[in-house]
Order: structure tokens, then C-alpha cells, then sequence
């Protein structure tokens, strides 16, 4: 099977501290050596050399963080899918959390570009004992014309399976036409969000002072959150722009990181 | 389907014990922000979520269920009813499903026993499955030997005409207007049926973000006539 891009990466613990044991690329993908922006944990970018996604290409990223590793990974820029004529770009994404290991999982945001398809398809093996932070969002896309929602459509699948099965299974598809904005949809917004945390360490107090980062952001946004079957969170977010996303994401992750591991918080965008 | 029809109409009354009543799936907060607050407004909901939570999730798992009936493949029913639940990411709307679904599992096993349902019963005591209405509603259909189409279509009718005897009460519109409405998704449900049938089992689940939004936002609100 030929990829337009393939990235493997494994991630091991040693004495307290995770280092990358295995890491592997070809194609348009490239990762650069990890950024200590903590001092125990690395933080991986993922590079796409050519600047965006074209018409058929095919991505395979693997990530495998075994016992007790902790991780960050997260991208150099945007996510830019171009006009696609005869093939959809399809990105898949296969992650592997192994007892106690910690995947911070902090892409930027997906930009489609007028006429533009894309099938993004994420599977993720965890372990109870493991967590997972995982955030995903789609912007209207850009046209020449400055019109928004010109893709043709995006397909978003995200499987979890915990402990083997299947706990939680995120299924959006947005395809452009007349109610894409309307009630139900976007609900007259532009932007959507996602950010889920399965994680043993979200009690019921985590997910209530949640509550009082997303009433601050009510004016600006529109959230909705809840739990799932498995211990976590799971959130919802419409907006009008990147940067209001951007910062509700930090705040549930500064959050995250300050309750459930004690630590502080990490600033990974680059510009 | 003459000897069958008195067994589809008791299963699609609206005063069929399953516990549908108490479900508004997201629509109630739609009224409590005053988005739904008459006949017009709920009518443009009410099709959307014809067209969208309905096409593809409980309707398409409606006849993916049936077919895995008629293949004999209960491993990929129980599959099914995994992925249906790990759909739900809205805790209150999984939960809801969960109880309609226990109550017309518990009730139809009675009164229309079959194997399938029995061993459903029996994956649920043993918590293999979380159980869903759209899945018992095929299983009872199946045994009836009511044609696929049918089955399907008699789903999605069972769906809105529960949602629009809620809306009834809670908006609240007038008993005609309700079934005027009835009355005009006819069509709407007849497309989405169509559309149901040509879909893929990996166009399962595709959510519209704004409904799921309201679904998760129904834990908060203050004033509450349904559970979700």
C-alpha cells in the first residue's frame, strides 16, 4: 500500500522520563526531533512538507505510547485540503495507548478548500488505566470568492475502543448546502470544535469545574458537554472563530492538566 | 401483510407503552431558548431531524438490523447495538434509548416471543448489550414477516409521532396542528425511507452537531418535562 505520507512514532518511558524509541516517515510526512516544553514529556510535531493535501492523496499516521509514557503531539500548521477532483483525501490516524500512558492529542485546525473532499478516520486502542486528550477542528473552509462551506463535503470517524471494545464512536459529516448552517447544523455558526478527555482521573467535581471555563465562554460560543460511557468528558463547541476555539481548548486543557496530573499548563502553538 | 397489520398498528400506537413520552431527544431545549415555539418553527426542526438523526441513525440501524436478521448474523446485531450506543454522545439521549429500548424488548418478547429477542434479553442481563429501540423494533417486525420498506417506514412514523405528541404538550400547539403535521412529514418520511435504502452501513451514525449540542445541553437546563 503506497501513502502519500506514513509516520510511525513510539514512545516509551524510562526511569520517569518518555523518550521516542521508534520513529519512522516517508513521503510528504516528517517529524522533527521532540521539543522538551516539559521537562519529562515531549512534544512531538507532525510536518506535512507540502503545504496541503491534494487530490488522492492517502496518509497514515501511527502513534504508540507504551507504559507510563506520556506524550504531546501536535501539528506544525493548519491542515489544508485542496481541491480534490477524482479521489477524497483520506487521512488515517491509529493510536495505541498501553497501561498509564498519557496522549495529548492537539492538531490545528482543518481548512477545506473549495471544492474539497476529505474522509479523516481516527481508531484508538486504550487501556482503562490509560488517558486520552484529543481535540479536532473544522473551519468553513476557504474560497477565492471568500465565500464559506464551499467544500464538497468532510467526513470526520473517531473509534475508540477501551479495553477492547467499542466505547465511543464521534461520527460527523458536513456537506455543504442549504441547511448545512441552519438549526440542527451549525446552527447559523461557522466553526466547530470537538475536544474529548477519557481519562480515570475525571470525576464529577473535574467535569463540574469544568462548567464554570465554559459558562465564561457563553457569549462567545455555543457548548454543549457531557460524559461518556467511560469515565471523561466530552465537548461540543459552534463558533465564529478559530481563536475563540483555540482558547476554550486551552482552557479545558490547562484544566486537565492542572487537576488530573498537577501540572501546568503547555503553549504549543507556534506563531 | 393483511394478518399482519393489526400487530404493526399495536406495535406504532402512540399508547404503546415504551416509554417514549418522557424522551424529547434535544428538542426540549430547543424550546426552552424559544428556537421551537410554534407550528412553523417546529416543523423545520422537525425535518431536519427527519433528514438527518433519523435517516442515519436510527432508521439506517433499523434496516442494517433487519438485514442481519434475514442473513442470520446476530454477531453483527450486537456489533450494531455497540456502535449505536458509542454513537450516543450525549449522555441522557444514550440513556433514553436505553430505557425505550429495555421497555419494548421486556414488552415485545412477551407478547411476540421470538429467539432473536429472547437471546437480546439475554445479552442485556449479561450487560453485553445496551440495548436500542430501532434494533427490537426490526427484530419484531422481522419475526412478523413484515417487509423490510415497511419495517423501516414504520420506524421513523413511530419516531415523529412521538416526538410530535411531546411537542404537543410541551411547545404546547393544538391537537390538530399536531396531526396536520403528522400529515404533512408524510412525505418527508416516504424520502427519508428512500434514502435510508440506499446508504451504506459506513454512513451509520453521522451526527448534526447542532442537535447533538442540544442534547448535551438538556443535563443543564433548569426547567425539565423530559428526560432528555
Amino acid at each position: 500500500m503506497n501513502w502519500s505520507g506514513l509516520l510511525q512514532c513510539t514512545a516509551i518511558d524510562k526511569h520517569g522520563c518518555t523518550m521516542i524509541s521508534d520513529c519512522y516517515y516517508e513521503g510528504a510526512f516528517k517529524l522533527i526531533r521532540p521539543v522538551y516544553l516539559h521537562p519529562s514529556q515531549p512534544t512531538i510535531y507532525l510536518i506535512h512538507l507540502g503545504g496541503g493535501y491534494v487530490d488522492g492523496d492517502r496518509y497514515k499516521t501511527e502513534i504508540v505510547l507504551k507504559e507510563k509514557a506520556k506524550l504531546i503531539a501536535t501539528t506544525q500548521s493548519a491542515t489544508k485540503v485542496y481541491k480534490t477532483v477524482k479521489m477524497p483525501v483520506q487521512q488515517y490516524t491509529f493510536i495505541h495507548l498501553d497501561e498509564q500512558s498519557v496522549l495529548e492529542f492537539l492538531p490545528d485546525p482543518l481548512i477545506a478548500y473549495e471544492n474539497a473532499k476529505f474522509y479523516q478516520e481516527t481508531t484508538i486502542h486504550m487501556k482503562e488505566s490509560s488517558t486520552l486528550i484529543y481535540s479536532d477542528m473544522i473551519t468553513p473552509g476557504w474560497s477565492e470568492s471568500g465565500e464559506l462551506f464551499r467544500y464538497d463535503w468532510i467526513r470526520s470517524k473517531l473509534k475508540v475502543y477501551y479495553e477492547g471494545s467499542l466505547k465511543l464512536f464521534d461520527h460527523l459529516y458536513l456537506k455543504p448546502g442549504d441547511e448545512i448552517t441552519g438549526i440542527l447544523q451549525m446552527e447559523g455558526y461557522t466553526h466547530f470544535g470537538s475536544f474529548l478527555v477519557l481519562s480515570p482521573f475525571i470525576t464529577n467535581n473535574v467535569v463540574h469545574e469544568m462548567e464554570t471555563v465554559f459558562s465564561s465562554f457563553s457569549s462567545q460560543a455555543h457548548i454543549g458537554w457531557s460524559t461518556p460511557m467511560v469515565p471523561g468528558l466530552v465537548v461540543r463547541i459552534l463558533a465564529y472563530e478559530t481563536d475563540v476555539i483555540e482558547m476554550i481548548f486551552r482552557a479545558i486543557h490547562e484544566l486537565i492538566r492542572k487537576r488530573c496530573f498537577g501540572e501546568g499548563s503547555i503553549f504549543l502553538r507556534k506563531y | 401483510m393483511m394478518d399482519k397489520l393489526l400487530s404493526l398498528l399495536q406495535l406504532c400506537d402512540s399508547n404503546f407503552p415504551s416509554g417514549a413520552f418522557s424522551h424529547s431527544f434535544g428538542f426540549e431545549t430547543y424550546i426552552y431558548h424559544e428556537k421551537i415555539r410554534n407550528y412553523e418553527t417546529f416543523k423545520t426542526v422537525l425535518c431536519t431531524y427527519i433528514e438527518t438523526q433519523l435517516t442515519y441513525v436510527d432508521g439506517l440501524a433499523c434496516r442494517l438490523t433487519y438485514e442481519c436478521l434475514a442473513k442470520k448474523s446476530e454477531e453483527d446485531i450486537w456489533r450494531l447495538d455497540e456502535m449505536l450506543t458509542a454513537l450516543s454522545l450525549a449522555r441522557e439521549t444514550r440513556e433514553g434509548n436505553r430505557l425505550i429500548g429495555e421497555r419494548m424488548l421486556k414488552l415485545c418478547s412477551e407478547i411476540y416471543p421470538s429467539d432473536v429477542l429472547n437471546n437480546y434479553k439475554e445479552m442485556y442481563r449479561k450487560k453485553r448489550v445496551y440495548v436500542h429501540p430501532a434494533l427490537v423494533f426490526a427484530m419484531v417486525c422481522y419475526h412478523m414477516e413484515i417487509p423490510k420498506d415497511i419495517t423501516v417506514l414504520s420506524y421513523l412514523y413511530v419516531a415523529v409521532q412521538s416526538l410530535i405528541q411531546n411537542a404537543v404538550r410541551s411547545i404546547p400547539l393544538g391537537q390538530t396542528d399536531g396531526q396536520k403535521l403528522l400529515v404533512f412529514v408524510q412525505m418527508h418520511m416516504m424520502d427519508a425511507a428512500q434514502k435510508i435504502d440506499c446508504l451504506e452501513e459506513t454512513d451509520l451514525g453521522a451526527m448534526a452537531p447542532g442537535l447533538e449540542i442540544a442534547q448535551m445541553q438538556h443535563e443543564q437546563l433548569s426547567v425539565r418535562l423530559f428526560m432528555s
